[in-house]
C-alpha cells in the first residue's frame, strides 16, 4: 500500500507538485522568519561581543526605565580617575556613543532612515576594538572616522567631507580614517568616530560620558575586577562585567525585535492555513476521482485500513517533501524578507544565514502537520468506499444528517469565533491573552464561514457571474454553472483565497480610518502653521532647532514639546509616556480640558502634573492628587494634579510636566516637536523655505513642515506599512492562487470528455480557453467577496472600541473595487495553466477519455 | 461540385498508420468510397476493423496517414484548428454513444448548444419542428439527469441536426441502450433523413440499428469487405457471421 501511495503520488506529478508547493511556501515563510530573526539576533550579538573584545568591565548609568527609543542617561565624567586607580585595571577610558545625524557634503543622509547612527568617542588602544582598514583614527577636532558599510554605500574616500549633528549645531569633518567592527554587517547602521572632546562637545555631553570601559591587567578577572570597580563607583552607576552588559543588550534587542517575529509568524500562519485548505481541497478531489480504484482495491480484498494507509502515506510524502523543500526556500524567504524591511527603511544588521536546529524541528513538524491534518477527512472518506464503486462511477456517499451536521457546527464555530473576538476586544483581557482570543476567533471564524460557504457558491456565483454572461453570453454561463456543480469545491477554492483578501480588506479599511484619523486630529489641534521634527519621524531633534526657529524673522512663537517614558509608582508597571510643555503651548496646541483649561497651562508650576483623562480616570486620580513617578534616571518626583485632558491624537501620552521638572527630574534635555507660530501676515511659505535653510544647515536631522505635509507624512508612514502587510499577505494570496490553478486543472480533468464534446460540436479553442478562465475569474470574486465583507465586518467591529479615541471609520471604496479587479486579475492569472491545457485536448482522444 | 452529383462525402485511398516501425498498426487501408447527400448509411465490422477510425476521419476528428476526404465540396485532410472548428460549426453534428450531455444545461440549451457556441440565432420555426420531431415538448427544461438515457440521446440527434449541417456523424448512437431507446433513437435517425434530407453516417454493431439505413458498409482489417443495401435485421445479422 505504501508502494501505491508512491506510485499514485508519481503518476500526477503536476498536481503533487502544486500540492507540495502549498506546504513549501507556508514552511519557507515560517523557517525564513526564524533564520531571519536569529540571524538579526546573532548579528547584534556579535556586534555586542567584537565591541567589548578588549574590554573586562563596563559602567553605565543606572537605566530605571528602559526607553524604547533605546536612549541612555550620560553621567559626570569624574568618576574615570577614581576607576583608573583601581588595583588590576590596565586601562580605563570614558566613552561617547550617542545617536546623530550623518550627512555626505552635499546634506545628503548616510545610511537608512531608521537604522541608528552612533556618534562615537576614540578609545584608547589597550581597549579599541575597531580596525582601522584605512587612514588612522582622529587626531583633532576637524577629524571624523566612519565604518567601511556607511563609506561604502555613501561612496565616501578618504579626505571627503562629512557633516554629523547632534545636540550641537552640525559640522563638517575630514574623513581620516575607514573602521570595521567584526564580520556582522551592520545593516542600515552606522558609527563615526571622533576624538573624546569633539564627540563630547557635538553631543551636548562635555564633561559626561556614555560609559566607562575597563581593561584588566592579566591575572585578574572581569568578575573579580568588577568587584573592586563597584567599590568606587556612585550609586547611581551600573557596573557590569563586558560579558553581563553584551547580554543585558543583547536581551533588550530580543525584546525589541521580539514583535518583529510574532508579526512574520503571523502571516506565515496565515500562508499556512491557505495551503491547509488547498491540501484539504486536492485531497478531497482526488479521492472522489479514485473512487472507482479504491472500489477496485476493495474488491481485491484490500480493507479499509489500507485504503487509509495508501492515502495517508500519500499525504505524508507531500508534507516531508514539502517541508524539507520549504526549510531550503527558507534561506531565500529570509532573504527576501530582509530586502522588504530595507526597502521600508528597516535595515537590520546581519551575518552569515543563521540555521537552528529548532527552525528545522519546527519547519518538519508544521510542514508534515499540517499536510496530515488537512488530509485526514479526505483519507477518512476514502475508506467508505464500497467494492462496488469499482464497476459503477459512484460518489462518495454524504448524508443528508450531515450536511445539517455541517451547518449546525459552522453556525457553532461563527458565532463562538466572534464572541472570542468580542471578548478579546471588550473583554479587558491583558494583551496577551486579548491577542490569542482575537486571533483564535478569527481563524474559527474564517473555518465557521468555509463550511457554510458551499451554500453561497450558488448565489455569489450567480452574482459574479452575472456580467460575464451578459458580455460574454454561453461561455460566461457555462463558467458559472461549473462553478456550481460541486459548491463545496468550489468554496472551498474560494475562502482559502478570502482568508488573504479578508486581511487585506481588513488593513485597508483599517487603514485609511487611522490616515482619516491622523488628519482629522492634525487639523483639530494644530493651531501652529508649522512644526519641527525629526526626519526619522520618532527620534528627539536637538534644542538648538526651536532656538534658531525663534530668530527666524516671521516667527511669532516657537513652543516645545519633549517626551519621555517613566513609571507610574504604585502603577501596573507600565511605562506610560510623559511630556513636557511649554506655558504658551495654548497658543500652537488646542487641548481638550477636561478639568483645568488655558490658564492652568499658563500658570504651570513645577511640582504640577496635567493628566490624560483615561490615565486619570484608570489609576484613580482626581485633581488635587498627588502622582509619583520614577524616572530614567531614578529620580521620584511628586507631582499634584492640576488639570486633566483628552488627548484623541495621542500627541501628549499619559501626563504633562512642565520642562523644568522634564529635564532635571527625568532628565530630557531634547525636543521631540518643536511648534511653530508665525506673526500676523507672514507668509508660511516664506517662513518655511528661511527656516529649512538654517535647519538643514545646522540641524540637518530635524525637518520643518506645513500642516499638510505633516498630514501626509504621517499617512506616507501608514501607507508604507500597508504597503508591507501587503507583500507579506502576497504569500498567503499565492498560495490561494495555486489552489485555485489545482483545483480548475483537476475539475478539467474530470471534464475531458465534456471538453471534447464542446469541441467537437463547434467550440473553438479560444472559447474553451474562455470558458476556463472565467470559471477562474468567477472563483476569485466569490473568495473577494466572502473576504471583503469579512474584512470589512471586521474592522467595523474592532474599531467600536477606539471611537472614543477619536477613531473613525472610512470605507475606500474606491480601493475595495480595485481588490475585486484584482481578484478577477488574479483568477485569470491562476486559470493560465489550466485553460492553455483545457484548450489543447485533442478532441478525439477527449471523447474517448474514460 | 459534388452536390450536383448528390455526393457530400468522398474518401480517395483513405490509410491510416499508428505507430512506427515494427509496432505499427494499420487501422485503414487504402479505403475509397462515396457517401449520397439524403443518405442513411451504417458502418460496420468486428471490434478493430477500423469503422471508427474511418468514421473519424471522415468527420475530420482525426487525420489519414495517406489520401484525401472530401466533404460538401471542401478537402478536410490537412485543415488547421481554427478551420476544423469551423467546419463543425457550418457542416456537421455529432452524436456520441455516451450522449454527452452538458449536465449543467437543460435540453433545449443543450439543442442549441452548437448555434449559441457559434454565436447564432436559432430559427424558431426549426427549433420548434425539431423538439416535436423528438417529442421532448414537455422536458425542454428539464436537466439531463433528469432525462432517461433515450431522452438524452434523442436530444443529442436534435442537437447534432440543429444547425443543419451536411452530415450527422452517429458513433454507436444506441450502444449504451436499451432495446426499446434503441428502436427510438434508430426511427428519429431514420426520420431525420426521410423528413428532413439529412445525410446520416453511423457507425453501430448492432444489427437491428444497420437495418434502419440504406446502405450498409462493412470493414475488416482496414479493408472495405462489403458495400450493400443492408436488408433486415436477420440479413445482417448472417453478413456479419460470414465477415467475422
Amino acid at each position: 500500500m505504501t508502494s501505491l501511495a508512491v506510485k499514485s503520488l508519481w503518476a500526477r506529478k503536476v498536481r503533487a507538485l502544486t500540492t507540495t508547493l502549498a506546504v513549501v511556501i507556508g514552511v519557507a515563510f515560517v523557517a525564513g522568519t526564524y533564520i531571519l530573526t536569529d540571524t538579526t539576533f546573532a548579528a547584534f550579538d556579535e556586534i555586542f561581543e567584537d565591541s567589548l573584545a578588549k574590554t573586562s568591565v563596563v559602567i553605565g548609568a543606572r537605566d530605571e526605565v528602559e526607553q524604547e527609543s533605546g536612549e541612555v542617561p550620560s553621567f559626570g565624567a569624574a568618576v574615570l580617575h577614581r576607576v583608573k586607580r583601581v588595583q588590576g585595571v590596565r586601562a580605563a577610558a570614558g566613552i561617547i556613543n550617542t545617536p546623530g545625524g550623518f550627512f555626505d557634503s552635499r546634506g545628503k543622509p548616510i545610511g537608512s532612515r531608521f537604522a541608528p547612527k552612533l556618534i562615537g568617542s576614540n578609545r584608547p588602544p589597550a581597549l579599541e576594538s575597531i580596525t582601522y582598514i584605512e587612514g588612522h583614527k582622529p587626531r583633532d577636532a576637524s577629524q571624523a572616522s566612519i565604518d567601511e558599510g556607511a563609506a561604502e554605500e555613501a561612496g565616501l574616500e578618504l579626505g571627503d567631507t562629512i557633516r554629523l549633528a547632534s545636540v550641537e549645531r552640525a559640522k563638517s569633518f575630514r574623513l581620516v580614517g575607514i573602521v570595521r567592527l567584526g564580520d556582522a554587517s551592520f545593516g542600515g547602521a552606522s558609527i563615526a568616530g571622533l576624538t573624546l572632546s569633539e564627540a563630547q562637545r557635538i553631543t551636548g555631553k562635555e564633561g559626561e560620558f556614555d560609559q566607562i570601559w575597563v581593561a584588566a591587567l592579566d591575572g585578574v578577572s572581569g568578575a573579580e575586577l568588577k568587584r573592586r570597580v563597584e567599590r568606587v563607583a556612585p550609586p547611581g552607576l551600573l557596573v557590569e562585567t563586558a560579558e553581563q552588559n553584551a547580554e543585558r543588550n543583547s536581551n533588550q534587542i530580543r525584546d525589541n525585535l521580539g514583535f518583529l517575529r510574532i508579526a512574520l509568524l503571523v502571516f506565515a500562519f496565515v500562508a499556512l492555513l491557505v495551503g491547509a485548505f488547498l491540501i484539504f481541497n486536492t485531497f478531497s478531489i482526488t479521492v472522489a476521482q479514485r473512487v472507482s480504484e479504491f472500489g477496485m482495491l476493495r474488491t481485491l480484498g484490500a480493507g479499509r485500513g489500507q485504503i487509509l494507509t495508501s492515502v495517508v502515506v500519500e499525504a505524508l510524502l507531500v508534507g516531508l517533501i514539502g517541508a524539507l523543500l520549504g526549510l531550503a526556500c527558507g534561506f531565500a524567504i529570509a532573504k527576501g524578507l530582509n530586502a522588504l524591511f530595507v526597502a521600508v527603511g528597516i535595515d537590520l544588521p546581519t551575518t552569515s544565514l543563521v540555521l537552528k536546529t529548532r527552525t528545522v524541528v519546527v519547519a518538519l513538524a508544521i510542514g508534515i502537520g499540517v499536510t496530515l491534518v488537512s488530509s485526514f477527512v479526505p483519507a477518512l472518506r476514502s475508506t467508505r468506499v464500497p467494492p462496488i464503486a469499482a464497476l459503477q462511477a459512484l460518489e462518495v456517499p454524504r448524508s443528508r444528517r450531515r450536511g445539517i451536521a455541517y451547518a449546525a457546527l459552522a453556525s457553532l464555530l461563527s458565532v463562538a469565533g466572534l464572541a472570542m473576538v468580542l471578548v478579546g476586544l471588550f473583554g479587558g483581557a491583558n494583551s496577551g491573552a486579548a491577542a490569542g482570543l482575537m486571533g483564535g476567533g478569527t481563524v474559527a471564524v474564517i473555518l465557521g464561514v468555509s463550511l457554510f460557504s458551499p451554500r453561497l457558491v450558488r448565489p455569489l456565483a450567480s452574482l459574479a457571474g452575472l456580467p460575464l454572461q451578459r458580455l460574454r453570453g454561453l461561455t460566461g454561463r457555462l463558467a458559472r454553472e461549473n462553478t456550481q456543480r460541486n459548491p463545496s469545491r468550489t468554496a472551498v477554492t474560494a475562502t482559502a483565497l478570502m482568508i488573504g483578501l479578508a486581511l487585506v480588506a481588513f488593513v485597508t479599511v483599517f487603514a485609511a480610518g487611522i490616515k482619516g484619523s491622523i488628519a482629522t486630529a492634525v487639523d483639530d489641534s494644530f493651531q501652529g502653521e508649522l512644526v519641527l521634527r525629526n526626519s526619522n519621524g520618532f527620534s528627539p531633534i536637538s534644542p538648538g532647532a526651536a532656538a534658531a526657529a525663534r530668530e527666524a524673522p516671521g516667527v511669532e512663537i516657537v513652543s516645545t514639546l519633549r517626551a519621555t517614558q517613566a513609571k507610574l509608582l504604585g502603577g501596573d508597571g507600565g511605562k506610560p509616556r510623559v511630556s513636557a510643555l511649554d506655558r504658551d503651548a495654548g497658543s500652537v496646541l488646542t487641548i481638550d480640558w477636561t478639568e483645568g483649561g488655558p490658564e492652568t497651562l499658563r500658570n504651570f508650576a513645577d511640582r504640577e502634573v496635567i493628566l490624560d483623562k483615561s490615565f486619570a480616570d484608570g489609576n484613580g486620580f482626581e485633581l488635587g492628587d498627588r502622582v509619583r513617578f520614577l524616572t530614567q534616571i531614578g529620580r521620584r518626583p511628586s507631582l499634584r494634579v492640576v488639570g486633566e485632558f483628552e488627548d484623541k491624537a495621542d500627541l501628549l501620552g499619559s501626563a504633562v510636566v512642565t520642562h523644568g521638572v522634564m529635564a532635571r527630574q527625568f532628565d530630557q534635555r531634547d525636543d521631540l516637536l518643536d511648534f511653530v507660530k508665525l506673526a500676523p501676515g507672514a507668509s508660511i511659505d516664506a517662513v518655511q523655505a528661511r527656516l529649512t535653510r538654517v535647519i538643514d544647515r545646522d540641524f540637518p536631522t530635524a525637518e520643518v513642515m506645513n500642516q499638510e505635509e505633516l498630514k501626509q507624512s504621517q499617512e506616507d508612514q501608514v501607507n508604507q506599512l500597508l504597503g508591507l502587510i501587503y507583500a507579506l499577505l502576497a504569500l498567503a494570496i499565492l498560495v490561494s492562487l495555486f489552489g485555485i490553478a489545482n483545483t480548475l486543472a483537476l475539475s478539467i480533468h474530470e471534464r475531458t470528455r465534456e471538453i471534447g464534446m464542446l469541441r467537437a460540436i463547434g467550440m473553438s479553442r479560444r472559447q474553451v480557453r474562455t470558458m476556463v478562465r472565467y470559471e477562474a475569474v468567477i472563483t476569485a470574486l466569490i473568495g473577494a467577496i466572502l473576504g471583503m465583507v469579512l474584512g470589512v465586518v471586521f474592522a467595523a467591529l474592532i474599531a467600536q472600541p477606539l471611537k472614543d479615541d477619536g477613531f473613525t471609520l472610512s470605507y475606500p471604496v474606491v480601493t475595495l473595487i480595485m481588490l475585486l479587479v484584482f481578484a478577477a486579475v488574479a483568477g485569470v492569472v491562476a486559470a493560465i495553466g489550466p485553460a492553455r491545457r483545457a484548450s489543447r485536448l485533442d478532441v478525439l482522444d477527449a471523447l474517448h477519455y474514460e | 461540385m459534388s452536390s450536383a452529383d448528390g455526393q457530400v462525402v468522398r474518401a480517395a485511398g483513405v490509410s491510416r498508420r499508428y505507430g512506427e516501425g515494427e509496432a505499427a498498426v494499420d487501422a485503414l487501408v487504402g479505403i475509397s468510397t462515396e457517401f449520397e447527400r439524403g443518405r442513411f448509411t451504417a458502418i460496420m465490422g468486428p471490434s478493430g476493423s477500423g469503422k471508427s477510425t474511418l468514421l473519424h476521419i471522415l468527420a475530420g476528428l482525426d487525420q489519414p496517414t495517406s489520401g484525401t476526404v472530401v466533404l460538401d465540396g471542401e478537402e478536410i485532410t490537412g485543415l488547421d484548428d481554427g478551420e476544423l472548428t469551423k467546419l463543425r460549426r457550418d457542416k456537421l453534428g455529432f452524436v456520441f454513444q455516451f450522449f454527452n450531455l452538458l449536465p449543467v444545461l437543460t435540453a433545449e440549451e443543450n439543442l442549441v448548444l452548437p448555434l449559441s457556441i457559434a454565436g447564432r440565432k436559432p430559427d424558431r420555426e426549426w427549433l420548434e419542428q425539431l423538439i416535436r420531431t423528438v417529442g421532448l415538448e414537455d422536458r425542454r427544461t428539464h436537466r439531463p439527469s433528469e432525462l432517461s438515457g433515450g431522452q438524452q440521446q434523442r436530444v443529442a440527434i436534435a442537437r447534432a441536426m440543429v444547425s443543419k449541417p451536411a452530415v450527422v456523424f452517429a458513433d454507436e448512437p444506441t450502444g449504451n441502450l436499451d432495446s426499446k431507446a434503441s428502436a427510438d433513437v434508430l426511427r428519429l435517425l431514420r426520420q431525420a433523413v426521410d423528413e428532413f434530407g439529412q445525410t446520416v453516417i453511423m457507425v453501430t454493431h448492432d444489427p437491428a440499428g444497420a437495418a434502419h439505413a440504406d446502405r450498409l458498409i462493412t470493414l475488416r482489417d482496414g479493408g472495405l469487405v462489403h458495400d450493400a443495401v443492408p436488408g433486415s435485421t436477420d440479413e445482417v445479422i448472417e453478413l456479419m457471421k460470414q465477415i467475422d
